[in-house]
């Protein structure tokens, strides 16, 4: 579903990403963990090209996205992405939020999307939130209503970018239990996180990303029991 | 005393009740206020035009030739006075125009759209670039994003410069004067040569100037209160 080919990034004189393959397949649910400064944050903004590689391909659904020529809009509109900080619109509220891509881009018309949006508020129990605004709810709200916000779009990926890293310990649950349901209803993840046992539990894979390559790639089990290489058994012996 | 008062009510009289001169601070004040309040329009237009283009760029991150002429609108306004732009708007570019208050208006509209156009550009970047990623990220185009979300959030930052700005807009058309248009600052100095006194008209022009921008500075207050109803940041 989604092909990388020898992705390579560089901000100024630092180079991020250095040749980066990766195949995603339907359905899969990739977790990416890794130290700081690893590239795993870029490599996941990439794939919707908010950041624009310094050199190698992105396919997605057999398309090139990396060409020039082709519609990144049209792309994003099948990509959903969550972020570290949410980026709830502050100036709309929680419906206006969630209908606001779908209206504008005329995928639905605005009943449609109200209705639509008020079914996927259920499903994450913030239904009495709907006229809120994003300065009156907590950031474990905020990120359900953000996945909302994405799914609304009817993605055929979504991406998490460090989804609970900007929460309240006791709010991590809450989100990771979004996300959870959202694996098992056949979402195509591909998901950043510090959050090891949400890896174990949830991922089909579990890439260990350092110095802007993918040093080990394997199963849950096998990647948490026996890893590989050095660096991720170190890595491990930190996190876990 | 009494004396005094005799003379000061002698004086008032002659500036502002003698042959109903009262109106002609108040035809004077709507000159100054029509300048000033398409002018303001104006000024807004062209700088929220050119804060965008200054801030555009490139698939890669580039400058864009938009970029420069912006630029170089805005060193050109800044770098000269304003009142040789009114003099030159008036017997250079327009100089068979007769529409002197149209003249006015355009030749402040241009200058305030340069000062307007950095404090746009500086209410848009300190708008959270998350904002923007998130409306990229949904399929929205930039210019969708920064129409819906961005700048909506943008004004409620620039509106205390925005009203500073306007203040100086309003006190500025004084310059008009300059090129033979009968605003208020005038009027008072006009009536002064044919009083000969200064102190009343001069002062009573002020107190004008004061009150108006008073309640200028009230409705901003209010405008600035209504908008950031809603949003407990």
């Amino acid at each position: 579903m989604i092909i990388v080919k020898d992705l390579h990034k560089t901000f100024e004189n630092n180079h991020v990403l250095r040749g980066i393959h990766y195949h995603v397949h339907q359905g899969e649910k990739i977790v990416v963990v890794g130290p700081s400064g690893s590239g795993k944050s870029t490599f996941l903004r990439c794939l919707n090209l908010l950041e624009t590689p310094t050199r190698g391909e992105i396919w997605f659904d057999g398309q090139l996205i990396t060409d020039p020529k082709t519609s990144i809009n049209k792309v994003r509109e099948h990509m959903g992405m969550v972020f570290q900080n949410f980026n709830l619109f502050n100036n709309l509220t929680i419906m206006e939020n969630i209908t606001l891509a779908p209206t504008k881009l005329k995928i639905m018309s605005k009943e449609e999307a109200s209705e639509n949006a008020l079914q996927l508020l259920q499903r994450v129990g913030l239904a009495e939130k709907a006229d809120a605004y994003p300065g009156q709810l907590s950031g474990g709200q905020k990120q359900r209503i953000a996945i909302v916000r994405s799914l609304a779009m009817n993605p055929r990926v979504m991406l998490f970018d460090e989804p609970t890293s900007a929460l309240d310990p006791e709010m991590v649950g809450e989100v990771l239990d979004v996300m959870k349901g959202l694996a098992e209803s056949g979402m195509t993840m591909v998901v950043v996180t510090h959050e090891m046992g949400f890896a174990r539990e949830v991922g089909t894979k579990v890439l260990f990303m350092d110095e802007g390559i993918i040093m080990e790639e394997n199963e849950p089990a096998e990647f948490f029991n026996h890893p590989k290489c050095e660096r991720l058994q170190e890595f491990l012996s930190k996190v876990l | 005393m009494t004396e005094w008062f005799a003379k000061v009510e002698k004086l008032f009289t002659a500036a502002f009740i003698t042959k109903d001169r009262w109106k002609l601070y108040f035809e004077g004040l709507g000159v100054t206020l029509e300048i000033a309040f398409f002018a303001a329009i104006l000024g807004m237009i062209i700088g929220t035009v050119i804060a965008l283009m200054k801030l555009s760029t490139t698939r890669n991150g580039k400058k864009t030739v938009l970029t420069v002429i912006a630029n170089i609108y805005i060193d050109i306004i800044r770098g000269t006075p304003s009142v040789l732009q009114l003099l030159i708007m008036w017997f250079v570019i327009m100089k068979n125009s007769k529409n002197g208050v149209l003249i006015a208006v355009l030749s402040f509209g241009i200058n305030s759209g340069a000062y307007v156009a950095e404090i746009v550009r500086a209410g848009i970047l300190a708008v959270d670039n998350g904002q923007m990623e998130a409306g990229r990220s949904l399929g929205l185009s930039k210019a969708q994003t920064m129409c819906y979300i961005v700048l909506p959030q943008a004004v409620k930052n620039v509106l205390p410069p925005i009203g500073n700005e306007f203040i100086v807009l309003l006190k500025e058309t004084a310059i008009v004067g300059y090129v033979s248009l009968t605003d208020l600052t005038r009027t008072a100095n006009q009536i002064s040569s044919r009083t000969y006194d200064a102190f009343m008209p001069l002062i009573g022009a002020a107190v004008i100037y004061f009150v108006v921008i008073k309640i200028l500075t009230i409705l901003l207050a209010q405008l600035e209160r209504g908008l950031r109803k809603g949003d407990n940041r």
